[in-house]
């Protein structure tokens, strides 16, 4: 609409220069003109509906506005242009030029007008899904940060926080001294697990001590079918570690190695501090990997997820079975304290 | 007096479950232990106790399995762990359940209808069709989302190679051949004794497409696709100088992009 009253209001001061008849008509003539163009310009945009297959829809706008202009100048000069009773326009020298001019210059300009057009929807079109694209990336990265937000808050699973409490309360139950012991394992490894979601990084030694309460929990729950060993070196306590690392893999050790196995099995964790880098293996001697290591899914996977974000691809996590039996887990990652 | 059984690996929850009867149901004499499924059938087929307490999440055999070896000659009481898949599993069947920690009121209803079916001789609802449907349930959520982690021979060693750093497999006879990337970036390759077919089902179609009869590709370890002479193209790898041709039939999955 701007667009063609922005071209045919001069054009129509322009051609008034050379008529004799008034600016106001010249004009109100030529913004007919451009608007009727523009009416059927949109009408074949929408119909009809189905366009035959050799024929492109363009062609038909173009076209249609290329015969519009004759047709819209003649209907003016014949209705609106010749007095009533008056002789046809056609025998009127003056608006007989005018129809012509009018003709002429439209069935000229229209087109390419036309054509403009075209180009500048196809550029929206163009701009409005582009935008709409980013728009659903960033929609897609949120979501994707979301699922890993939602996965580390589920990392307290409540089918291992229940079983505890189950066994907490069947000491509590049977008056045993053993149940402040399973409590107060049990509260520490809360009271290290749950903060430490927002965090984005911890020392080693943290989480080595959330580690070893797990580990402690998981002995008297199932002592007959699971030993465990922590071999450390006191260097790398103060290394940085992103949180949940290390116990990922012991709770991957536990789940996958030690409980579907009926005699159950040994955990030994082992750190190092070797130069600037530091080594953490798990291992185990449970049933080892499944087929296609099925099952050992999210867990694993975020965890490569979250130590790319911490050290920006400087980390290791090599997984693999070991003789001769169970599976083990290393993890060398750069050894860089925690600056507070 | 009537005769049960207790299977759970935990030994302070066997120890739990059996005070917490001997409060609700003090006739009930607790014949027999044990520690996973394969011990329960063994202790079941001894001492043949009239009720069976399985837990469901046993190593080995589970309590599942050693459900339906008893069958219908046992009433069967399943106790589970807190697990809402679990959970809504057994609540949509007529099967008896108690979840962990178990509450006395629960465990007293249970009780209630264990001793009328006794009391009235009804046979033990348990059937082959009710256990299978309940397996069904169970193993629903067990594999439902793409592979992560393939475990591969590479040289002497048995790895687990994560999905996302694999570049493409190649189908070699009865193996696959894995090429792969560590975190390091270091170019590998590795052995798996599953067929490519077999390994296509598990993937993510969103990450790996087939490009030829027997070459899928990481379409994220893509540098470029290069068009040939009649309709032919190859795929070029990040990082490798392997080049994969793409077979003709195949060729629809870049033209697409």
């Amino acid at each position: 609409m701007r667009f063609v009253l922005g071209v045919s209001i001069p054009l129509g001061l322009l051609l008034s220069l050379s008529f004799k008849t008034s600016l106001l008509s010249v004009l109100a003539r030529t913004i007919v003109l451009g608007l009727i163009a523009m009416l059927v310009f949109g009408l074949f945009e929408q119909w009809p509906k189905q366009v035959p297959r050799w024929l492109a829809r363009w062609v038909i706008q173009v076209a249609g506005v290329a015969v519009s202009i004759p047709l819209t100048a003649w209907a003016i000069y014949a209705w609106f242009m010749t007095a009533p009773g008056a002789p046809p326009f056609w025998h009127d020298q003056d608006n007989v030029s005018g129809f012509l001019t009018f003709s002429i210059l439209g069935v000229l300009l229209a087109p390419w007008m036309a054509l403009g057009a075209l180009v500048r929807q196809k550029e929206a079109l163009a701009r409005h899904q582009a935008l709409s694209f980013s728009l659903e990336r960033s929609e897609l990265e949120r979501q994707a940060l979301d699922a890993r937000l939602h996965l580390l808050q589920a990392q307290v699973a409540p089918h291992f926080l229940f079983n505890t409490l189950a066994n907490v309360q069947a000491l509590v139950d049977a008056g045993s001294p053993q149940a402040s012991a399973l409590l107060r394992s049990l509260i520490a490894y809360l009271r290290a697990a749950v903060p430490r979601l927002h965090e984005s990084a911890t020392t080693l030694g943290q989480e080595l001590e959330l580690v070893k309460a797990y580990l402690e929990l998981m002995h008297m729950r199932i002592p007959d079918r699971l030993q465990f060993g922590l071999h450390i070196d006191e260097a790398a306590r103060p290394l940085r570690c992103p949180p949940l690392s290390v116990l990922t893999l012991v709770e991957n050790a536990v789940r996958h190695g030690i409980d579907p196995s009926e005699e159950g099995g040994r955990i030994d964790i082992t750190v190092q501090r070797r130069g600037d880098r530091c080594l953490v293996r798990v291992s185990d001697t449970g049933v080892g990997l499944m087929k296609s290591g099925n099952g050992l899914g999210t867990g694993l996977a975020t965890l490569r997820e979250r130590l790319k974000l911490a050290f920006g691809g400087d980390a290791r996590l090599n997984i693999g079975t070991q003789q001769p039996r169970g599976v083990y887990a290393e993890l060398d990652i750069p050894a860089c304290e925690v600056t507070t | 007096m009537p005769t049960a059984l207790i299977a759970d690996d935990e030994p302070l929850l066997r120890e739990a479950l059996r005070s917490q009867l001997a409060r609700a149901w003090p006739e009930l004499e607790v014949i027999a232990e044990a520690r996973n499924g394969r011990d329960a059938i063994k202790q079941f087929e001894a001492k043949q106790p009239e009720i069976c307490f399985l837990d469901v999440q046993m190593p080995g055999l589970s309590g599942l399995d050693a459900a339906r070896h008893i069958g219908r000659e046992a009433h069967l009481v399943f106790v589970t762990a807190y697990d809402k898949y679990a959970v809504r599993a057994f609540a949509q069947g007529v099967l008896d359940y108690l979840v962990k920690p178990v509450e006395p009121e629960r465990l007293a209803d249970t009780v209630a209808r264990l001793r009328e079916r006794l009391r009235t001789a009804q046979p033990a609802l348990n059937s082959e069709a009710l256990l299978r449907e309940l397996a069904a349930q169970l193993e629903q959520r067990a594999s439902p989302s793409p592979l992560r982690w393939i475990r591969a021979q590479v040289g002497q060693n048995v790895r687990l190679i994560p999905v996302d750093d694999i570049d493409y497999l190649r189908s070699d006879a009865k193996y696959t051949l894995i090429a792969w990337h560590d975190d390091a970036g270091k170019v590998g390759e590795a052995l798996i004794s599953m067929t490519l077919k077999e390994l296509i089902v598990q993937l993510d179609p969103a990450c790996f497409a087939q490009v030829h009869r027997s070459t899928v590709v990481n379409l994220r370890a893509i540098s470029h696709v290069a068009r040939g002479d009649h309709e032919t193209a190859s795929v070029h790898l990040k990082g490798r100088t392997d080049v994969l041709p793409v077979s003709r039939s195949y060729l629809h999955v870049f033209r697409q992009m």
